[in-house]
């Protein structure tokens, strides 16, 4: 078990934190069925680590319902980002948790149904009401049951009633926007039950997690807050030697490294598979190390127990050059800023480099036995979001893609050339429960080529696309390398009869340089001239990091007028031709 | 050992050790809420690896109970 400070630490910690002092801000209400203190006081010193000011609000002792319920409570004028809705098994079994064999087996369904209803019922009025996100806990199971080990030869049982419950819970929440299950039951699995519940504690306080395990509760809602502000890592970059298998492949040669099914060579491939499997949910690999390029490369391609295959890295950094060069290599290569890296290697020297150099990136200590590798990065907490999308899953390919069209880029004489050869399709598409979690993702993470960096969550998006004045689409992008999934979003308000105002214009980073902008801006401009509309306008916002689309706008024929940029519709506007346009 | 005690206590209640006496209860300590006299129990089961009975822990209303308490448990509090 990583090893944790005592609440009491926490709860004083949190009394002397400036909340406001970092530019992350985020505002989370806690609601509970039982008694949580500390949770709230934990979460923010742990998020005031990650250089996050978390400010909360937490409701009375069980007075979710009247919380939710009432439309002018504390609650809703708190106004959250994050609300969490933390249940046990007792308060919603009541009475049926010690006696759950005084009804039938059918009554016992019957409840779970009704506790399911009332709870879905809370949660659309919650969701009416507020713009947060709702995170509910569902429950754990408790060894006891009356039955004893009679239990599992008994239909529809105690157990089974509350297995039932979080699945159908989980059911009903799959699509309803922005509400979202955190895995108690899982959470107590990974702790046990004998040690996160504890009698005295429960009866003293009713506090149904003992004190010295809510630090750990708070550390399993991090994710939710990282995936809030946009912060998820987007690439691990790993070391070779002592990293992805024992000893150095320069000194010990290709039969000499610790690699195959026998310990400690078995710690390795454990490894790679954890990141392999990272890699099929869209966190990319890349590699930087210090080595001579032929006999790593060649452990890579021909090692019979190498897990992670060439093609898994987006990019590789084989040579003798400076850690830190090289990442800044990779960082322009694949297109991410430092802030989405995390660095994985066993040298202290080069950590510290690293560290000392690009503060921005995630440099954690090693231990020195590789079997606790994998533990180190699910530890970090910085990989999670609230939902995986299909370009996540996609993204590894699609980078290994992006390579080819450099090559290819290369290899051509100048830019324009390249672009005819590409192929490229620009498909406008709609709003729907398919696209909106994605759009919602690219409002949150793109930060370079982005007009004016408004982050927007599901639920805005939401609101958006119901909005007759508002026309909201989204891009998808191919080319014939492959399908970049949905990489572009337009957000346009319809502020009169005359004039359109560009509110969000964004293209991700992987389908940068391609003029797909233009396509985007082509569809906008025809909608407007069917709405006899006389003027477009935008504003762009600057950021440190948006300085690709700083052009964007004087290059597509925008003049400045009051403070804004102002495109006039009298005036035609092309697409290249090797761009095609389609609407879904 | 009185001291060790003494130095939980004021870090557990945010309180200037100096201000601690056998008397203190939650009427003159600000921060000794119900709560926090939970935590504070549980900082003393951990630091002197003592487990206290439920009568224990609702018996404790001053400093002097939890003396009290711990030298029941076999703790050597040197007064």
């Amino acid at each position: 078990m990583d090893n944790e400070e005592s609440l009491s630490k926490y709860i004083l910690d949190s009394e002397k934190l400036e909340i406001s002092n970092f530019s992350k801000k985020i505002k989370i209400a806690f609601l509970s069925s039982f008694t949580i203190n500390g949770l709230s006081e934990s979460l923010k010193v742990k998020c005031s680590k990650k250089q996050i000011s978390c400010n909360t609000y937490v409701s009375g002792y069980n007075q979710y319902n009247q919380e939710i319920l009432d439309n002018k409570s504390k609650l809703y004028s708190f106004s959250p980002d994050i609300t969490f809705l933390i249940l046990d098994t007792r308060s919603i079994f009541g009475n049926l948790f010690h006696f759950p064999y005084s009804v039938t087996d059918s009554e016992r369904e019957n409840f779970v149904n009704e506790k399911i209803t009332e709870i879905i019922n809370l949660i659309n009025t919650f969701n009416d009401i507020s713009k947060s996100k709702l995170v509910i806990t569902n429950l754990s199971l408790p060894h006891y049951s009356p039955h004893g080990i009679a239990e599992t030869k008994t239909n529809y049982s105690f157990h089974d009633a509350i297995i039932d419950f979080n699945k159908k819970l989980k059911e009903k929440i799959l699509n309803i926007n922005s509400v979202y299950v955190f895995d108690f039951f899982k959470f107590i699995i990974k702790y046990g039950e004998n040690n996160v519940f504890n009698f005295q504690n429960y009866l003293f306080g009713d506090i149904k997690i003992s004190l010295d395990y809510i630090p750990y509760l708070a550390n399993e809602l991090i994710p939710y807050v990282i995936s809030f502000l946009g912060l998820t890592k987007k690439c691990i970059v790993v070391d070779l030697d002592n990293t992805l298998w024992g000893g150095i492949v320069g000194e010990d040669g290709f039969n000499g490294i610790r690699l195959g099914p026998q310990p400690p060579g078995n710690a390795f491939i454990e490894f790679q598979k954890y990141l392999k499997a990272l890699s099929q949910r869209g966190i990319l690999l890349a590699i930087n190390s210090k080595n001579n390029f032929d006999d790593a490369i060649q452990v890579i391609r021909e090692h019979p127990s190498m897990i992670l295959k060439e093609s898994d890295f987006s990019c590789i950094k084989i040579n003798w050059n400076n850690k830190a060069s090289n990442m800044s290599e990779i960082s322009d290569e694949l297109n991410i800023g430092l802030e989405s890296f995390v660095f994985f290697d066993d040298d202290p020297v080069n950590r510290e480099l690293i560290k000392e150099n690009m503060p921005e990136i995630t440099t954690p200590d090693l231990p020195h036995d590789p079997s606790l590798y994998s533990e180190v990065i699910q530890s970090l907490h910085d990989f999670s979001t609230f939902q995986i999308t299909s370009e996540d899953t996609q993204r590894g390919q699609m980078y290994l893609e992006e390579k080819q069209r450099s090559k290819s880029q290369n290899s051509s004489h100048d830019i324009s050339e390249f672009l005819k050869t590409l192929e490229l399709e620009v498909e406008i598409k709609k709003t729907n429960s398919f696209t909106i979690p994605r759009i919602s993702q690219l409002t949150l993470k793109t930060n370079q080529f982005n007009l004016t960096t408004k982050r927007y969550q599901e639920k805005q998006i939401q609101k958006f696309s119901e909005n007759k004045n508002i026309l909201i689409n989204c891009a998808q992008i191919k080319d014939k390398f492959g399908d970049n999934g949905i990489t572009g979003v337009f957000i346009v308000e319809k502020i009169n009869s005359v004039e359109w105002l560009l509110d969000t214009f964004l293209l991700s980073c992987r389908v940068m340089g391609r003029e797909a902008e233009k396509a985007m801006l082509y569809y906008i401009i025809k909608q407007a001239k069917k709405n006899n509309i006389k003027k477009l306008k935008a504003k762009f916002i600057p950021t440190p990091k948006n300085k690709p689309i700083e052009d964007f706008l004087s290059n597509s024929q925008f003049y400045e007028e009051n403070g804004f940029w102002i495109y006039d519709l009298e005036k035609p506007f092309n697409i290249p031709e090797f761009l095609t346009l389609k609407e879904e | 050992m009185s001291e060790k005690l003494f130095k939980i206590i004021s870090k557990v209640m945010n309180v200037d050790f100096n201000d601690l006496n056998d008397e203190s209860n939650p009427s003159t300590i600000p921060n000794w809420t119900s709560f926090n006299g939970y935590v504070l129990l549980y900082e003393l089961e951990t630091n002197f690896n003592v487990k206290f009975s439920i009568d224990e822990a609702m018996d404790v209303k001053n400093i002097a109970d939890i003396k009290r308490h711990l030298k029941n448990h076999g703790v050597i509090l040197n007064d």
